[in-house]
């Protein structure tokens, strides 16, 4: 026997085979493929490099030393809540609770699902940590850390905290609930929204007349979604219903709605609804007008992206549900919808976001929402020509867009968690 | 229908199985504007008993099975399964859809439920059963056609071979009382195709009453009480599987065995 034949049969310590291969690069391996991979990327690298690191500096100038954020300082309240009784400053808050509150139940509740979902297909799933919310929430959270540093007392930092902290009980009682109850997201969604409108006017509170700042931008979008989305899926489905009325009415309703600008349609609402309604009738508030102009005009947007998603149905999938015996009304529901929903995630958040930033023209009308607090204090007897829309103005851009920016991500984040579904 | 030998229509009007029929198709045509893709078709299925459909490229197999469970409404002529009518009335095709599963060429099943979820649905949905009953029959069709631990994947995640297995278990799982299949095994790779015959075969064995439309001589040969010849939409000739194979009496019968045997 020749021992070398020996030595070459390896001891079988370990199974490799059953770990798939890593494939890490390291920094200057990455730095070498992608920044330097020939003279015209070397020189584009260096071009941009010198560019971005010059725009990163004047923009980091511009916040810690040429701004001037007196203005924003003493004005924090304003972009918040707008002319929002001061007295009554704790409604804000405590609707802030609730709305995390519910928003941690929600979340809970649906990790849960997912991650027994998971569990029975023995996928392992990122376990939730500091830092995954960091890198979820990262845009949102320079908002909101930028905001208090504005702040000039303790106590909205305190608040904060104590907001966040409910979110993460409500995150538990989620997790915790029995699975009967963790279905029932929407329902708590639907509930905690009320719940926190009530907040604001119940008992002596403060009315919709007096509300402003980032908390109407944001609650006109809310609303506006939720309202909007199922009226969309309606004239949806109208629009393909085999009734000719039901077909006719869908059509022309989402070919009016989107013919004409939103701010006409605003502006029409503000000063020409009174003459068709009755003097016995009060015209409803402007905030309100504006509100039901927003949800018309956006569910025939939304109708028009949801069609879409339904028309990417093949008809093998209604049939496989006509030959089990489904109803038309189960089919939609079970089969078609959740699939076309699914298909048009990236176009209807797309939407929602730029309803968001439409709120701004509310501005137009007289309302005091983010934007035209951005205007208007710099009108103040303190402020008044010292240009300081130079550095409101880009204060609320980074509002907009932090709160768009991440409406954007977690859409992203929504498509490749249910992508798992589809083929 | 071409009769010139007179054996065909007795040949396909007598039901097979236990002599009762569970299928009666008399005189049905479906038109496709001025093209008729069934021109008369006359066949009787019987209780329990296995019929294989088989013929050229648009001579109207799948027409016909799509006529049985109202994915295509026939224009003339009359459909009875398991003694009811099928009819414009809404509760006859509900009915009929009930007694009857059906498979596809291309699966269909639906990508965003889970494999648990595919086969549950309906019996939740049309049969209100509970979640806990439905899950218990689901398992144990899956375990049927030997899948079960596949019940948490999504579709997307399996081979086609195991897909049509499960698309088998989702119309098993309505409790029908006939199986059609419309080429099940024709979008399959051929290393697949054999996984899917033998759930079939063992569903024939359990009595199921089934037609099934597909290109398998084999399994033809092996499982079916009788094999029908279609053409042009019609039925050109009926018989026993030795006796269709081997003494054909058509000429188009002939010529098509000779093709693609
Ligand atoms: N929706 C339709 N509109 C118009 N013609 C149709 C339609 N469905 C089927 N046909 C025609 O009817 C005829 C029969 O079609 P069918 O699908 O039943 O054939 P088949 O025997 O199943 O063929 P294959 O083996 O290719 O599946 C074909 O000529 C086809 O072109
Ligand atoms: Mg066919």
């Amino acid at each position: 026997m020749i021992p070398s034949t020996e030595a070459a049969i390896p001891e079988p310590t370990e199974d490799v085979r059953l770990s798939p291969p890593v494939h890490e690069v390291g920094p200057v391996e990455w730095a070498r493929l992608n920044l330097f991979s020939s003279w015209f990327n070397t020189v584009l690298t260096v071009v941009f490099g010198i560019l971005f690191s010059w725009l990163a500096y004047r923009a980091a100038r511009f916040v810690v030393v040429t701004a001037e954020w007196e203005i924003v300082r003493r004005n924090l309240t304003n972009f918040m809540v707008g002319r929002f009784d001061r007295t009554q400053l704790w409604r804000p808050w405590v609707a802030a609770g609730v709305l995390a509150l519910t928003g941690g139940v929600v979340a809970g509740a649906m990790g849960r699902v997912s991650a027994e979902l998971a569990a029975q297909q023995d996928r392992t799933q990122p376990k939730v940590t500091l830092a995954g919310y960091i890198q979820r929430f990262w845009p949102l959270i320079i908002m909101v850390l930028f905001v208090l540093s504005m702040t000039r007392t303790i106590w909205p930092t305190i608040l904060t905290a104590l907001v966040l902290a409910v979110g993460l009980a409500g995150r538990r009682v989620g997790t915790a609930l029995p699975p009967a109850a963790r279905r029932l997201t929407w329902l708590y969604a639907v509930v905690g929204l009320i719940v926190a409108v009530q907040v604001l006017v119940a008992f002596g509170g403060v009315g919709w007349g007096g509300w402003g700042g980032v908390h109407i931008n944001v609650f006109v979008t809310v609303v506006g979604i939720v309202l909007a989305f199922p009226l969309g899926m309606l004239l949806a489905l109208g629009r393909r219903s085999s009734l000719p009325v039901v077909r006719w009415v869908s059509v022309a309703y989402i070919e009016f709605f989107r013919g004409v600008p939103l701010l006409a349609l605003l502006l029409v609402a503000q000063f020409v609804v009174q003459f068709f309604l009755p003097p016995t009738i009060a015209a409803p508030s402007f905030l309100m007008r504006a509100l039901i102009v927003i949800v018309l005009f956006e569910s025939a947007y939304i109708a028009e992206i949801v069609r879409g998603g339904l028309q990417s149905i093949g008809r093998g999938q209604i049939e496989a549900a006509q030959a089990l015996g489904m109803s038309p009304w189960a089919t939609t529901r079970r089969i078609v919808l959740p699939q076309a929903l699914r298909a048009v995630i990236p176009a209807m958040v797309g939407q929602f976001i730029s309803l968001f930033q439409d709120t701004s023209l509310l501005y137009v009308l007289g309302f005091f929402e983010l934007l035209a607090v951005g205007q208007n204090v710099t009108s103040q007897t303190d402020f008044v020509g010292q240009g300081l829309q130079a550095v409101t103005l880009p204060f609320v851009a980074f509002i907009f867009w932090a709160i768009s920016y991440s409406m954007s991500r977690e859409s992203r984040r929504l498509e490749t968690r249910l992508g798992i579904g589809v083929r | 229908m071409t009769d010139s030998t007179g054996n065909l229509t007795s040949a396909a009007l007598v039901a097979g199985g236990t002599g009762e029929a569970m299928i009666t198709l008399e005189g049905v045509e479906k038109w496709f504007g001025d093209f008729a893709a069934l021109a008369g078709v006359d066949l009787v299925v019987g209780r329990q008993e296995v019929v294989v459909v088989i013929g050229p490229s648009g001579s109207g197999k799948s027409t016909l099975i799509r006529c049985i469970n109202r994915l295509e409404k026939h224009d003339r002529g009359r459909i009875v399964v398991d003694d009811t009518e099928m009819s414009d009335d809404l509760r006859n095709i509900a009915e009929i859809r009930r007694e009857t599963g059906m498979v596809f060429q291309s699966f269909n099943l639906f990508p965003h439920l889970t494999v648990l979820e595919n086969i549950t649905l309906a019996p939740r949905q049309v049969r209100r059963q509970s979640k806990l009953d439905a899950d218990a029959v689901g398992m144990e069709l899956l375990e049927r056609v030997k899948i079960p631990e596949q019940a948490h994947k999504y579709p997307g995640q399996l081979s086609g071979g195991q897909q049509q297995r499960v698309a088998i278990a989702r119309a098993l799982a309505m409790q029908p009382k006939v199986m059609l299949f419309d080429e099940p095994t024709s979008a399959l790779d051929p290393e697949m195709v054999a996984e899917v015959l033998d759930a079939m075969k063992e569903l024939a064995r359990t009595g199921m009453t089934m037609i099934v439309v597909t290109h398998e001589m084999g399994f033809a040969r092996e499982v079916a009480d009788r094999v029908v010849f279609m053409a042009d939409g019609e039925i050109v000739e009926v018989g026993t599987p030795q006796h269709f194979f081997d003494t054909p009496q058509e000429e188009r019968t002939k010529l098509f065995l000779a093709q693609i045997l």
